[in-house]
């Protein structure tokens, strides 16, 4: 079954400092560092386009596992910040990356529910057509549409991107997805020239609709949430991941949490996290994955390590 | 609905993502003068309109700014 091999990241070392934010937004340091939870932003370069972050986060994910270039079958980005309208992101990163000329390409435009949603998409993809490899890259550099006036939006976004290996022989496989819009809530996470965010509407949205999504998907797998040995949810804020836990009632010991020092990075968040803890998986674990957001969407996963 | 009390918005405060202790919290001071940010309110506005089963209005909010203005509020919704 095809599944996730290995990740690869890539994080601008440059960084936007919140704490100097306080005085100019009336937020203090404890606000900072245990309600939003990002103490730094990271930030690329003015020139950095999103191909640019999906190649450097390629090379890492070389430096990572050993595969040929010819061996890529498919080359899929997760973005809604393209370097143009026209052509897909996946064109210039295949022709950058010298990838096969039998390497299908195409972007999902989702947000923070993308990366669940493009492991979904791409896997069935590989099957339908007899692939073994393929790389499923996430790049939204937020960067680029933040309206640096806004304190909804400025102090919570950072830019990042991930590669992640494909391969029919991975043994991190998906047992299920739960999927799910409420596309009526559109507006309240749109960029109309800027980002702009009704704060409430999504954390509403977000605090009734992954419990139910986590718990749709371990009925429908006849699991229990103690089966779940690490929830990787979508680093919007500490402030969600908090409620989220609180709200399904999970160890907080089995929730990932790190943001601190380069913020929400879209549909990066949720492989950022996976990719510190795929060497420690052990064999039978399950994992629990949400991505949630622009939209206004969801995605739930459970992988298991076989 | 019977009148919605104190003590009950107090309780709801105590249910939600607030780190406060409702029981130490003035009923007539701002939340906002008593260490509840704006996160935490987004956090018991859920909590209220799930408990109560009502809605409140973005536009409502700003009228909200103390435990008593949250009683008298819900009580206008009744």
């Amino acid at each position: 079954m095809i599944g996730i091999e290995q990740i690869g990241v890539y994080i601008p070392k440059k960084r936007l400092s919140n704490l100097d934010l306080r005085d100019k937004f009336q937020i203090d340091e404890d606000f900072v560092k245990n309600k939003i939870g990002v103490v730094s932003r990271s930030l690329k370069a003015p020139d950095e386009k999103a191909s640019d972050l999906c190649i450097k986060a390629f090379e890492d994910l070389q430096s990572k596992v050993s595969f040929s270039l010819e061996e890529i079958q498919c080359c899929v980005v997760v973005t809604q910040n393209p370097d143009y309208n026209v052509p897909h992101v996946s064109a210039i990163v295949h022709g950058v990356i010298g990838l096969s000329e039998q390497c299908a390409c195409f972007d999902i435009s989702l947000g923070c529910s993308g990366y669940v949603y493009g492991l979904s998409i791409v896997t069935a993809f590989m099957q339908a057509n007899g692939m073994e490899k393929g790389v499923l890259f996430t790049a939204d550099p937020y960067s680029e549409i933040i309206d640096e006036e806004d304190k909804n939006t400025v102090l919570i976004f950072g830019d990042a991107a991930t590669a992640t290996l494909l391969d029919v022989n991975a043994d991190l496989t998906p047992l299920g997805y739960d999927f799910g819009s409420k596309g009526a809530g559109y507006k309240n996470l749109i960029n109309e020239g800027k980002l702009s965010m009704n704060g409430r509407a999504v954390f509403n949205f977000t605090a009734t609709s992954v419990p139910i999504s986590i718990n749709v998907l371990l009925n429908k797998l006849e699991l229990n949430k103690e089966d779940i040995d690490r929830w990787y949810f979508h680093q919007g804020s500490k402030y969600i991941i908090d409620t989220i836990t609180r709200r399904l009632g999970l160890d907080k010991e089995k929730v990932v949490f790190d943001m601190y020092e380069y913020g929400n990075t879209v549909s990066s968040s949720i492989p950022i996290l996976l990719s510190n803890d795929l060497a420690a998986l052990h064999k039978g674990e399950k994992i629990g994955l949400s991505g949630f957001g622009v939209g206004l969407s969801w995605a739930s996963a459970i992988f298991k390590k076989n | 609905m019977s009148d919605v009390t104190v003590e009950q918005v107090i309780s709801v405060i105590g249910k939600s993502n607030i780190t406060k202790d409702g029981s130490m919290l003035s009923p007539d001071k701002p939340l906002s003068e008593q260490g509840v940010d704006s996160l935490d309110i987004s956090g018991l506005l859920l909590t209220l309109e799930e408990d109560f089963k009502i809605a409140i209005p973005d536009e409502d909010i700003d009228a909200l700014q103390t435990i008593n203005d949250i009683v008298s509020y819900m009580n206008s919704k009744s």
